[in-house]
């Protein structure tokens, strides 16, 4: 059944319109992996979306997967998710289009180098297939790479890249036909409390959803939703402009990642061989904005040429702009709320999509059985904020 | 499968996603969409219209940025 409104376009089955074990709010990559695996264990879920799904973050992402990280439990988380990606097309019966191409991040000085070493230690520790590379091999890994000034890389091979909207689709197309629904042209506006629990959520018509459970999933509104629950969920939307090429044949499998101030990362995408990439913007632009600017659509061409001077005639056919939601340390907030059956999970901090898999997952069970398979304690909403991760 | 938008359809499918961006397909897929659903392809929304207008190679668009700066 389908309903037209002025916003957007209503759908929902029958038997779920006003009734869910768990609500989730946002049907991006988060919402939907984490409603995923909560129906997988016998919920019924319905996932409440004001837009369309991936209209924020996770439709705006490049769709990069790394386990090159410092901070030990995203390290594990990652290498988690990465093993669940290679699996992933055929549990969702659709292609995801995982491919291991592996990410090379270049250092052109030294204490970037040492930092890299440093970081390697860590990862290595966990078993993760991550080495220093040398110039030479940084060249053979991706041909056309200008050396100038390289003193190495670290390089995982087993990393990767897959494709943001199959797996947010995928994992949707799950919920409904474990039984669950996905409501769309919905906006989440009050969360309802009887006592000191949830017992359902409001939507701007008015409609109400009784549920035992809601899972804030609402990417850079987070904290607007959390504030509905009178919980202070601390992410704060930075603007990042992304831009893509043209297809071209194949030229070099990893994504490529310069830390320098004026560096950049992107990747070749192994299907249809688009170039995508994004860089930070220094100083940072806070607040969530998709306007594109004319500094980013010349200055990004600028820095991918730099690097691999051989791009020069490839075209740029796009730029966007979308928001990493910042936690204040970098680092993903899931897990309970000092509200019973209240639940969040985000503060992504550009990384949602790569971290989806996984943290979907070990949310699920932290949601339903009180705690995860691999511990998310240093995730948690009520920790100090403080063990920055420095593989951003 | 439900999806309704030209947003979500250009999501999944990749229409709009070439060189065109859009330009020739997406009004047609709008036509399709009110067929399918009633909703009049003149209420549906496009996605936003964005630079560069044409494709651009990324050595010119580089240079243009140096140009520029070397102007201020």
């Amino acid at each position: 059944m389908i309903r037209h409104s002025g916003f957007g376009l209503r759908t929902w089955s029958r038997q779920l319109r006003r009734t869910a074990d768990v609500v989730v709010v946002g049907a991006g990559v988060i919402g939907a992996a984490t409603g995923y695996y909560l129906a997988r264990k016998g919920l019924k879920v319905l996932v409440l979306e004001r837009d369309f799904p991936c209209a924020g973050s996770t439709g705006r992402c490049i769709g990069g997967i790394r386990a090159q990280f410092t901070h030990d439990l995203t390290i594990r988380v990652m290498m988690e998710s990465v093993r669940m990606f290679r699996g992933l097309g055929d549990e969702l019966g659709e292609s995801v289009e995982w491919y291991q191409g592996g990410y090379l991040f270049l250092a052109f000085d030294e204490k970037r180098k040492q930092a890299f070493l440093d970081a390697i230690a860590i990862q290595k520790k966990y078993g993760l297939d991550v080495r220093f590379v040398s110039p030479d091999e940084c060249e053979k890994l991706a041909p056309g790479l200008d050396p100038t000034g390289l003193l190495g890389g670290a390089f995982c091979p087993t990393d990767g890249q897959a494709n943001p909207f199959k797996l947010t689709y995928g994992y949707l197309e799950g919920i409904k036909r474990m039984g669950g629904g996905l409501v769309v042209g919905c906006e989440v506006k009050q969360v309802n409390k009887l006592g000191d629990k949830v017992v359902s959520v409001t939507d701007e018509r008015g409609d109400e959803y009784a549920c035992s459970m809601v899972l804030n999933a609402a990417g850079c509104w987070a904290d607007e939703v959390g504030e509905m629950a009178g919980v202070k969920v601390p992410v704060k939307a930075d603007r990042h402009e992304s831009l893509v090429t043209e297809a071209v044949e194949r030229v070099f499998d990893p994504m490529l990642v310069d830390y320098r101030s004026d560096g950049c990362y992107f990747v070749q995408h192994s299907g249809t061989g688009h170039f995508i990439g994004c860089y930070t913007p220094s100083p940072l632009v806070p607040g969530h904005n998709v306007d594109a600017t004319d500094e980013f659509i010349t200055e990004m061409p600028r820095r991918m040429v730099r690097l691999v001077p051989k791009l020069a005639g490839v075209k740029v056919l796009r730029q966007w702009a979308g928001s990493y939601e910042m936690s204040p340390d970098g680092n993903p907030i899931c897990g309970g709320t000092p509200l019973a059956g209240f639940y969040v999970s985000s503060g992504m901090s550009g990384h949602g999509f790569m971290f989806a898999p996984a943290l979907g997952k070990l949310v699920a069970e932290q949601m339903t059985e009180g705690r995860a398979s691999i511990p998310l304690d240093e995730f948690f909403l009520s920790r100090s904020f403080g063990k920055a991760e420095a593989m951003k | 499968m439900g999806y309704h938008s030209l947003e979500a359809v250009k999501r999944v499918l990749r229409t709009g996603m070439g060189h065109c961006q859009g330009r020739g397909c997406l009004r047609l897929i709008a036509r399709l969409i009110e067929e399918e659903t009633g909703i009049p392809a003149s209420e549906q929304k496009l996605p936003r219209p964005r630079p560069p207008l044409k494709p651009l190679p990324l050595g010119l668009l580089g240079e243009f940025d140096e140009a520029r700066s070397s102007n201020d």
